[in-house]
């Protein structure tokens, strides 16, 4: 690719961005509230495996929120699955 | 002769694919533990596992490894080859691969649903290795192209089988219909009014049965049956033998006919359409045709002696005889009347021949149960409970129901439109049906008692004048077709496709296809797409007018023949012949196997005292190294 | 001037309907080109676990068949398409215009690597998965999907050109707009489906809007394979249930929704589930509330005398009222005709709508076909020849046409090709003559 053209790319981009400036903002809360989700439901599975009720307790999240997260974290290899306990199962961090 | 071919001084480079049919197989055979036991075994080069083999991404797996050229023997192993095996076929052929290089280990049906844990590792690591065996001794065969004829028999002239056979027509495709009553509409003109369109069920089959009359390319034999078959797929010989109908069956069916001839080409209620003047002397002939539609039907429950009353009393009558009578009632009065009585009230029982439970109902005199649903009777009920409602106000209805499955398009209204035409329901539990007596006291014949579950399990005692019963639907009894043609039959003893879903109008046996109720209850609706879901497989069968069977068919080693003649004596469908051949200047005779008919049984090779004839792509060299897999596992 | 393309037959929908169609039409040779507004294949039976009676996965069932018409010669697939008009100009020729939707990734370079998705940044529900987990802005649908193309969501895109940054084949196109193309074809198929009853309108059901009260289809989502848990667990918590309920005919016979017809498949859906839960939780009670069982299909009624035989409970009574309970139950109120009639109230773990069907798609102001009062499509000539409608040269196949469930559909996709075939034939016939 010439010099040229990606440089008409990154004009393109730029005058794309504004275009989408408000869905763009948007989109850039919701990964941000997601991270910090995401990290404060790792924080408190750091010093080992926890159900959902225990993290929800832990990281002061609505359940249900936790429990998506989790599930997310399972499916890109975050979080395994680990022993039940009770009526639910603990899950753990994988060392990444 | 074979042994000098080019693929077999190859070296063999088997790839292994393992399912985990999404967790049918994997929950309890470890199947990452099987591809690593397999990848062991000399010969093998890939052994791979997937959720899906048979998705896009599975048959891509293997089609890589082919084409990269890591690989150039097949193993699957997942469900039944019964399921699946064409699809691999498939994928390996577009990969430009023989596809009979190819073998299927079924560790679903034969391992994972029947065994658990570590034997069922051990057993499906078995299984595979056997497969890989075979797979190593596998030559590449070129399926058998036969020509096929153009022509479809379709057994059965109801709307099955007229709406299969118009359309085949319309296709090009010739048809012989054979029908064995003096009649075309089969169980349809039993009917009257049809839910949900209130179209006559008359005006549709003579609509139907005039076309296929009027249609030059299709040849209607009524007062026909079939007496003998043979041949394959696309070169079937049928025997049809037609005759005059006796003195009692021409009493029987043709009601009101005083001339013959006369009637030709009109529906009579009740009896059906009459296509052509019956014959008059008996005739037989063989008809060669490629397919072969079963448009057989269904025949209506007859209750048992008793049964709700049924024979016991006269006011007991079925579902059919109560429509054909309502047919022809007078609607000028406030009341139904029957028999010349006034019907004050009348009631109606369902699930009567259907729905049978065992250990609760009695099985028939054959120890046959009817477990089944026969799915169109709500609504018919419903749709006659409405009509004596709407034409004689002054007849109350009562209907008896274990649960109404109005499910069709329109009919939920019929069952709404009778609640709201005080038509008054009872739900009874199959264990506490409904029990009919003769009163002793009072002017009304019979009474009939339940206990409703709809009032929270209230005995009720009602006075009828009449009881309909709403008879199920058994299949035809076909057993001589059955067993000449060796079709496979259901537990509810009606014809048993190969699939529900995969392949819902077909046969096991290539070339013999499903049309409607011979299948499984169903309405017109249902019965027409069936019929034509079954025409368009025939459509594509015959189009390319040669059909391609599978390969798996006895050959004969002519250095080791010596025309002993045994495999011609046990052959059951007489696929091989001697055949004088002259082997160095001497006239001596060999087996000679005729592949369009073989079915690959394999009869004639436990015979051959050489060992010379066998069956490719089953052989017994291939058999051995399978039993050697299994020992050494 | 927009792309024409030319085919004996247009199928509109890529379910098992519309590649039932596809496939027994190009098996006699025609040429078909199925559009979907998915960004794959496969309709909802491939979204769904296993299917009754023979309980086999809906996917070694689905997968063969949208493999075999991925690979037909004669067959051509859009995907991500939308159906702009489709109109007759002639007994010989219909004419569509479609869109297709934009992915954000040409197909022709994209290998369904996943590099894209693994490096996106954004987390998104995924209505795949009931939206019980997330997915990516970027993602390919899901793992058995066809095509094996990534789609991209603008609307949850932040542009940070991270996934074009890794994609291997430079397939990542921010600029990429719909593009109108032209089909012409002698006939078409509706094939078009069905999306279940909404019933937020439902003020009896709390609108659907109770912790875990869940749909049908979710629950095939957490019965399935690849499922958002792997396991049935409550999604309010994860916990494993011990009493699950399903709640029939919720959004079907119900004239208050405006669906008074029977969906026909919920009966049997629900057994099958609770044979699957039975399997997968053998400790649970599975509880169906209903008011009739409609196993009216071949093998459907055995299927449900085995379910009694299994222990599930099978209670009459239609369901008035549903609440959360205190720990996110769900409590269901309802009059039980085995005890007398009196009101009763239970609780349950996890609670099923056994949800209705609704016309996936509405032909107003597409083309000229016509509906009936239950909105589905309208056959003109119901018994003898379901597929036709009062468009001419122009069928019907499966729920397009009014609720089926599998089997039926499958075989009324037969006859909509029988139908297409034999108005090409007459086509033919009337050239020659």
């Amino acid at each position: 690719m010439s010099d040229k053209k990606k440089q008409a790319d990154k004009e393109a981009m730029k005058i794309l961005r504004q275009q989408r400036k408000q869905s763009i903002d948007r989109v850039r809360g919701a990964i941000k509230s997601q991270n910090k989700d995401i990290k404060s439901i790792k924080d408190a599975l750091k010093d080992g495996g926890k159900t959902v009720p225990e993290i929800t307790a832990a990281t002061k999240m609505p359940s249900s929120r936790v429990m998506v997260f989790v599930a997310t974290l399972k499916k890109y290899g975050m979080v395994a699955e680990g022993p039940k306990d009770g009526d639910y199962f603990k899950y753990e961090l994988i060392d990444a | 002769m074979s042994s000098n071919k080019k693929e077999s001084t190859s070296e063999p480079r088997v790839g292994v694919y393992i399912c985990h049919c999404g967790g049918n197989i994997s929950d309890h055979v470890d199947v990452e533990q099987v591809a690593e036991n397999i990848r062991k075994i000399p010969g093998v080069v890939v052994s791979h596992t997937n959720t899906f083999m048979c998705s896009d991404p599975g048959q891509e797996l293997i089609q890589e490894d082919i084409k990269s050229g890591k690989i150039n023997r097949v193993v699957v192993a997942s469900c039944a080859p019964s399921l699946h095996e064409l699809t691999f076929r498939n994928a390996i052929k577009r990969a430009d691969m023989n596809p009979y290089l190819y073998d299927h280990a079924n560790i679903r049906e034969q391992d994972s649903w029947v065994h658990h844990g570590d034997p069922a590792t051990a057993k499906a690591t078995t299984l595979v290795a056997a497969a890989v065996a075979k797979t190593k001794r596998l030559e590449p065969l070129d399926p058998i192209r036969v020509d096929a004829r153009n022509h479809v028999i379709v057994i059965g002239g109801g709307m099955a089988g007229l709406r299969a056979a118009l359309d085949l027509s319309s296709r090009g495709i010739a048809v012989s219909l054979i029908e064995k009553s003096p009649f075309l509409g089969g169980q349809a003109a039993n009917l009257d009014k049809l839910v949900p369109t209130e179209a006559s069920a008359g005006d549709l089959i003579k609509q139907l049965a005039q076309a296929a009359v009027e249609d030059p390319n299709i040849q209607i034999s009524t007062c026909s049956q079939i007496v003998g078959f043979e041949g394959y797929v696309g070169n079937f010989k049928v025997t049809v033998q037609t005759h005059p109908p006796d003195a009692d069956t021409r009493r029987q069916i043709i009601r009101g006919i005083t001339s013959d001839k006369s009637q030709v080409g009109k529906m009579i209620p009740f009896v059906g359409y009459f296509p052509s003047a019956v014959p008059t002397s008996e005739q037989t002939r063989i008809i060669d045709t490629g397919v072969i539609v079963f448009a057989t039907g269904f025949k209506t429950y007859t209750p048992r002696q008793g049964e709700f009353g049924f024979g016991d009393f006269p006011e007991v009558i079925t579902l059919p005889m109560f429509i054909r009578h309502m047919a022809q009632a007078a609607a000028n009065d406030k009341h139904l009347s029957f028999n010349g009585k006034k019907i004050r009230r009348v009631a109606m029982i369902h699930c009567v021949g259907s729905r049978q439970i065992p250990g609760i109902h009695e099985a028939d005199e054959n120890d046959y149960m009817n477990e089944y649903c026969s799915r169109t009777c709500c609504s018919a009920t419903l749709r006659a409970a409405m009509e004596i409602r709407e034409n004689f106000p002054k007849t109350q209805v009562l209907d008896f129901y274990r649960d109404i499955r109005t499910y069709g398009r329109g009919q939920e209204d019929y069952y709404d439109r009778a609640s709201e035409s005080n038509v008054l329901f009872f739900r009874y539990e199959p264990e506490d049906s409904p029990l009919v007596e003769k009163n002793s006291s009072g002017d009304f014949p019979l009474k009939i008692s339940v206990k409703d579950t709809l009032t929270f399990g209230e005995e009720i005692e009602a006075d009828v004048d009449l009881i309909i019963l709403s008879v199920g639907m058994e299949p035809n009894p076909i057993t001589g077709l059955v067993d000449m043609m060796k079709l496979p039959v259901g537990s509810d003893r009606f014809l048993q496709e190969v699939h529900p879903k995969l392949r819902p109008v077909e046969l096991a046996n290539t070339g013999i296809l499903l049309a409607g109720t011979c299948q499984a209850p169903m309405d017109i609706s249902e019965t027409c797409n069936a019929a034509q879901a079954a025409a368009v497989k025939a459509s594509a069968l015959l189009g390319k007018g040669y059909v391609e069977l599978d390969p798996f068919v006895a050959g004969v080693d002519l250095a080791a023949c010596s025309g002993t003649g045994a495999c011609v004596d046990v052959c059951p469908v007489d696929a091989v012949k001697l055949k004088p051949v002259k082997i160095n200047g001497e006239e001596v005779e060999r087996a000679e196997v005729n592949p369009a008919i073989c079915t690959g049984c394999g009869v004639c090779v436990a015979e051959c005292p050489h060992n010379a004839i066998d069956v490719k792509g089953w052989t017994l060299k291939q058999y051995e190294d399978m039993v050697d897999a299994i020992v050494a596992a | 001037m927009s792309r024409e393309l030319h085919f004996d037959t247009l199928v509109v929908g890529g379910g098992i309907a519309g590649l039932q169609t596809a496939l027994d039409l190009a098996d006699q040779n025609y040429q078909v080109a199925v559009i979907e507004k998915d960004a794959t294949i496969g309709g909802k039976m491939i979204r769904l676990s296993k299917v009754f009676p023979t309980l086999d996965c809906a996917s070694c069932i689905t997968t063969p068949k949208m493999a075999a018409s991925a690979h037909h010669e004669n067959i051509t697939l859009f995907t991500y398409c939308n159906l702009k008009s489709l109109d007759r100009d002639s007994p010989e020729s219909v004419t569509a215009t479609v869109t297709q939707k934009p992915r954000y990734v040409d197909p022709d370079k994209c290998i369904g690597c996943r590099q894209c998705e693994y490096g996106c940044p954004v987390y998104v529900p995924d209505e795949e998965q009931g939206n019980f987990n997330l997915r990516k802005a970027v993602h390919i649908p899901f793992s058995n999907a066809i095509p094996q193309i990534a789609v991209l969501d603008m609307e949850n895109c932040s542009l940070c050109g991270k996934c074009a940054r890794v994609c291997p084949t430079d397939a990542i196109d921010y600029f990429e707009q719909p593009e109108d193309f032209i089909i012409h074809a002698k006939t078409a198929v509706l094939a078009t489906g069905f999306e279940l009853t909404p019933i937020d309108q439902k003020p009896e059901y709390n609108g659907g809007k109770v912790q875990n009260l869940i749909t049908s289809m979710e629950m095939e989502r957490l019965l399935a394979p690849h499922g958002p848990y792997m396991r049935v667990i409550r999604p309010s918590d994860g916990k494993e249930p011990d009493s699950i309920a399903y709640v029939q005919c919720a959004g079907s016979r119900d004239k208050t929704l405006n669906v008074p017809y029977c969906s026909r498949v919920c009966c049997m859906y629900a057994i099958k589930q609770a044979m699957l839960l039975s399997g997968a939780l053998p400790l649970a009670d599975i509880t169906i509330y209903y008011m009739d069982i409609r196993a009216f299909g071949k093998g459907y009624e055995q299927f449900y005398q085995n379910a009694k035989a299994m222990g599930i409970e099978f209670v009459k009574g239609k369901i008035a009222k549903i609440e959360q309970a205190d720990n996110q139950y769900v409590s269901l109120r309802y009059e039980a005709q085995e005890d007398g009639g009196r009101v009763v109230e239970r609780e349950h773990d996890l609670v099923v709508l056994s949800l209705g069907m609704v016309p996936g798609w509405t032909p107003q102001g597409v083309c000229q076909v016509s509906c009936d009062t239950d909105r589905f499509i309208k056959s003109s000539m119901p018994q003898i020849a379901p597929t036709v409608t009062d468009m001419e040269g122009v069928f019907v196949a499966g729920v397009a046409a009014g609720p089926k469930d599998i089997v039926d559909t499958i075989a009324e996709a037969g006859a909509a090709a029988m139908e297409a075939s034999k108005y090409m034939t007459a086509l033919g016939k009337q050239k020659a003559a």
